[in-house]
């Protein structure tokens, strides 16, 4: 058994929990959706073990490092914390329907992981500037926040496709599973503020890292500048609300908007940019 | 005068507003994205080369090459340091106000307003209704303050009462985290040193503008190694270090990339390395003359050919020149000459028709080589105040998440022989949350209040 066939294993796992909760709110069967709760969960468990394994393999390597470094682990990473974060929200709201888009986000990362070829999937060996137990800390916060923002973008999905059901006058059949469009808002808000919390951490925890290792804790590195950026949208999108009282579309609009950037952090930086980051591109 | 009053209001009112907020996270989230698609300290020389000489001079003009050091960035900046307090001292009195302050004259009508609310009678007596409702209260949210009377009874209970006061301890964290920064970079220095194994120094070269600051003491770098995985990729960095005060080795310690070495301030980063000329023997022949000389020359010291009035310097060293070997670049100023010449010596090629400088043929006859460390020097008096925003910053955004104000107010009174009875609710934030615990409390109450008082009224 090694963290490869598992990871793989992984990926399919994935692809079939995003087909049932598809399927779950396309044809309205609640089994249906329970079966992707069920799939989704097995694989969790399965891709924890992959990462545990893959962890131990690069001791046996003689690397010893966490399945944290490379921007293949960051995937794979990334994939976990969206389902983790999603289904701990699922048993408690006991919202099933808002599964399909983590899933097929958890997908989607395992994917790119797995199958582009720019993506490195070996295990290497970890650069000096990485060897830190900030490492650990800082990727598992950026990673829970953004967890966080994809989950409620695609919650944002769902709430405008619903308003616009409504404000049409037929409520589309697709739609009717899923919850009501001021549950939907409430959840986006307190999804973007706990999102907001991690990347809050995330920054932190990169600034006080960069400190300790370089005697900076910030340089205007596109990444840092950009992970900025997002924290600027995300906390304009909480000032709006709180203070001048926005709901609804407009927030979703902005919390598309804010993963827009987080996607550009995590990927456009490190393609079209150049930084301190660059070895998360390999 | 009055006209006065009013534009100052109007001032300090934009000043705090949240459109100004809003308008200042735009702009810096504008820069900022200008500062990440455009490389950044580019010369004016190559931005012309790049995008021409008008669009070049253009992004100079704006600071666009350099825009975090902008005057526009710097006040913007301000700006929203100025909107933060501003807006904190305005808004501050109305929190606290929700904190203390208690509506005491409730009234049914106004209770049935909220949002949350739920009216109900019950036929259990007066003072049964008063004492289960102010246990009910107690037990399923929080102790109330209660008003009894014959007329009516009214209670208040709130919970997470300090939440509308922690944004304020976010607003002062990033006040801090940006007095840190200023504080750092008034009182403080960032800057780089390069130390030849063996050797030491105490001069740092700072990172903006050509100044260097002498350091109280000397950081002599008895080692540097550096290890490799099987893959040639870098493992680790290492340099042994020893501070030297008057002289004394005062204090030790191993630095690596993550581990850095603090003393009275100073912190020293592992950065980079290379190789350094300590001393070369050179011979210079001048043929014509039939002058033969060989010097031995410290590295960037100025030498003068003996028997004549010729000077000499070794200016470069390359380990590796395009894979010819070393080769040390050496200058000559002749006498009398406005310019000087000179050429890289091949090491290993004496005879290499190119190891001429003016009218001598030069020879390296041997080199004295060593690895120097690249030591980041950093000294930054604001740090513990940037870190005292992080916490604080963090604790806040932790508890406003975790954090809501909730209220519920209950009024009741005897109506005929039963006693009318209304809740009501009001959440600052997270509203599915409260509703599903008012909807808790209610469904309590009707089960407790509606349930048979134990004797039966004879109708």
């Amino acid at each position: 058994m090694t963290s490869s066939l598992l990871l793989s294993l992984t990926t399919f796992a994935y692809f079939g929990s995003a087909a049932l909760y598809l399927g779950g709110v396309v044809f309205r069967l609640k089994s249906v959706l329970s079966l992707g709760s069920v799939l989704g969960l097995g694989t969790l468990v399965i891709q924890t073990a992959g990462l545990l394994l893959r962890w131990r393999e690069s001791y046996e390597l003689g690397y010893g490092h966490a399945p944290l470094s490379n921007l293949y682990e960051s995937l794979v990473f990334a994939a976990w914390a969206i389902m983790l974060l999603y289904l701990i929200m699922e048993y408690r709201t006991k919202q099933r329907t808002l599964g399909v888009f983590p899933a097929i986000f958890a997908f989607l990362a395992m994917a790119y992981a797995s199958f582009s070829t720019s993506v490195d999937a070996r295990i290497q060996p970890i650069l000096p500037a990485l060897k830190s137990n900030w490492l650990i800390a800082h990727v598992i916060t950026c990673f829970l926040g953004y967890a966080a923002f994809a989950i409620a973008s695609g919650i944002s999905i769902f709430y405008l496709l619903k308003k616009s059901g409504e404000t049409s006058g037929r409520p589309s059949a697709l739609m009717a599973m899923i919850p009501e469009a001021r549950h939907l808002d409430e959840l986006n808000y307190q999804l973007i503020l706990f999102g907001f919390l991690w990347l809050s951490l995330g920054i932190i925890t990169g600034s006080v890292w960069a400190n300790s290792a370089w005697g900076t804790y910030w340089s205007w590195d596109p990444k840092e500048t950009w992970s900025l950026i997002t924290w600027l949208v995300y906390a304009a999108v909480l000032h709006a609300r709180t203070i001048q009282g926005w709901r609804g579309k407009r927030v979703a609009w902005l919390s598309l908007l804010g993963f827009g950037c987080v996607l550009f952090t995590y990927f456009g930086v490190n393609f079209l940019l150049s930084g301190l980051h660059s070895y998360a591109t390999k | 005068m009055e006209q006065d009053v009013g534009i100052w209001q109007k001032i300090s009112k934009t000043l705090g507003s949240l459109k100004l907020t809003l308008f200042v996270f735009l702009m810096l989230a504008i820069f900022s994205v200008v500062g990440t698609l455009l490389p950044q300290g580019m010369t004016e020389h190559e931005l012309q080369e790049r995008f021409g000489a008008g669009l070049g001079d253009w992004i100079v003009g704006m600071g666009f090459h350099d825009v975090y050091r902008t005057g526009w960035f710097r006040a913007l900046i301000m700006l929203l340091c100025v909107n933060l307090i501003v807006c904190s001292l305005q808004r501050l009195p109305k929190s606290l106000k929700l904190i203390t302050h208690e509506d005491q004259s409730l009234n049914p009508d106004k209770l049935l307003k909220l949002s949350y609310h739920m009216d109900m009678t019950t036929r259990l007596s007066w003072t049964d209704t008063q004492s289960r409702l102010t246990s009910i209260l107690a037990e399923e949210f929080a102790p109330p303050k209660t008003r009894q009377g014959s007329e009516s009874y009214t209670a208040y209970a709130i919970r997470g009462k300090w939440s509308p006061v922690i944004v304020y301890l976010v607003h002062l964290s990033v006040l801090l985290v940006l007095a840190g920064a200023l504080l750092g970079s008034i009182f403080g220095f960032k800057g780089f040193m390069q130390v030849s194994e063996g050797e030491s120094s105490n001069l740092v070269m700072l990172t903006s503008g050509r100044h260097q600051v002498t350091l109280p003491f000397a950081v002599r770098c008895d080692d540097f190694d550096v290890s490799f995985y099987d893959t040639g990729a870098p493992k680790e960095y290492r340099s042994d270090l020893t501070i030297l005060r008057n002289g004394e080795s005062a204090h030790t310690q191993t630095i690596r990339v993550n581990d850095p070495m603090t003393y009275e301030g100073i912190t020293f980063y592992q950065s980079s390395y290379g190789n350094t000329l300590k001393r070369a023997e050179v011979e210079f022949q001048d043929k014509s003359a039939g002058v033969t000389e060989r010097l031995t020359m410290n590295f960037r010291e100025t030498v003068t050919i003996p028997g004549t009035r010729d000077r000499v310097q070794v200016v470069r060293y390359e380990p590796e020149f395009s894979r010819f070997g070393p080769a040390v670049g050496v200058v000559l100023q002749k006498h009398g000459e406005k310019e000087s010449s000179g050429s890289w010596i091949l090491v290993n090629m004496p005879d290499f028709h190119g190891n001429r400088i003016g009218n001598y043929q030069v020879r390296v006859i041997g080199v004295e080589a060593s690895q120097y460390t690249g030591l980041q020097v950093k000294k930054d008096p604001g740090i513990w105040m940037v870190y005292t925003g992080f916490t604080a910053m963090l604790i806040g955004i932790g508890m406003a998440y975790h954090t809501s104000q909730r209220k519920i107010w209950v009024w009741a009174a005897p109506r005929g022989s039963s006693q009318r009875v209304v809740v009501a609710g009001r959440a600052n934030k997270n509203s599915l949350a409260f509703e599903a615990e008012f909807t808790r409390l209610c469904e309590r109450l009707e089960q407790d209040l509606r349930q048979d008082p134990g004797k039966r009224e004879i109708s």
